[in-house]
């Protein structure tokens, strides 16, 4: 290894090493921007992640079968694993991302929220384990009235 | 925003609303003519004691008003929860509340 080469890399490092102590709680806005601009669930997760591939199974997502109102669809999102983080897509807006957790040692996984669908669709949501395995749940619902046009 | 926070067992349980537009890029465009006016909560947090308990960061696709529901262990009754939201324009709002 050249030695320009290995001064650079050491400084890299050496930044990606002082972040985490100075940002308390990360932006994924910020830190990942490209995560909020996919158009599709896969382009998403990779921005977010790095890999598409993910075991299907601990993570429990509960929405209704038949949303009336997609401007406001309930889903619950609940898993006993233990996360560093948990995102939320669905592949019928014009972009994929909805929400993005971070966790540490309080949190829980079981939460909830209500989000807009434009249309009937499916919801996945993935937990990145403190193994660095991601796990995700996914759940397809129909909408009656579609909730990005207000 | 309204907080909502109930312990149980050692589990603290959070009800949050936000009041808040969340207007989307299209939803813009339609009503005002320009997708510059979007305007939505992007990032929402909640502390305890100084602790974080809750970091989201949010898109355009929450509802209008949006509820958020967390849980979280490690803390008492009585305890101060403190919640922030940033938007897009770049408002803020800080809210409180104790465990009860």
């Amino acid at each position: 290894m050249q030695r320009r080469t290995f001064l650079s890399m050491a400084a890299g490092a050496f930044v990606l090493a002082a972040v985490p102590a100075s940002v308390r709680a990360e932006d994924f806005r910020k830190s990942k921007p490209t995560v909020w601009t996919a158009h599709t669930v896969e382009d998403a997760m990779k921005a977010m992640y790095g890999t598409t591939e993910t075991v299907a199974e601990g993570v429990k997502v509960v929405a209704p079968d038949v949303a009336s109102n997609g401007g406001a669809v309930p889903v619950d999102v609940t898993s006993d694993i233990k996360g560093k983080t948990l995102a939320i897509f669905q592949n019928v807006n014009p972009e994929s991302a909805v929400i993005v957790y971070d966790l540490n040692e309080y949190s829980i996984i079981d939460f909830s929220i209500k989000m807009k669908m434009k249309g009937s669709g499916t919801i996945t949501a993935v937990v990145q384990g403190e193994d660095g395995k991601l796990y995700s749940g996914s759940k397809t619902l129909d909408v009656a009235l579609g909730g990005c046009e207000g | 925003m309204k907080i909502k926070a109930k312990i149980k067992n050692g589990i603290t349980e959070v009800k949050a609303m936000a009041k808040h537009d969340m207007m989307t890029y299209d939803i813009a465009e339609k009503k005002t003519g320009s997708r510059d006016n979007a305007n939505f909560i992007t990032h929402i947090d909640a502390t305890v004691n100084g602790k974080t308990v809750l970091d989201a960061s949010t898109s355009q696709f929450l509802s209008k008003n949006p509820i958020f529901k967390f849980s979280f262990k490690g803390f008492n009754k009585g305890d101060e929860i403190v919640m922030n939201w940033v938007d897009l324009k770049g408002n803020t709002n800080t809210s409180k509340s104790k465990i009860k």
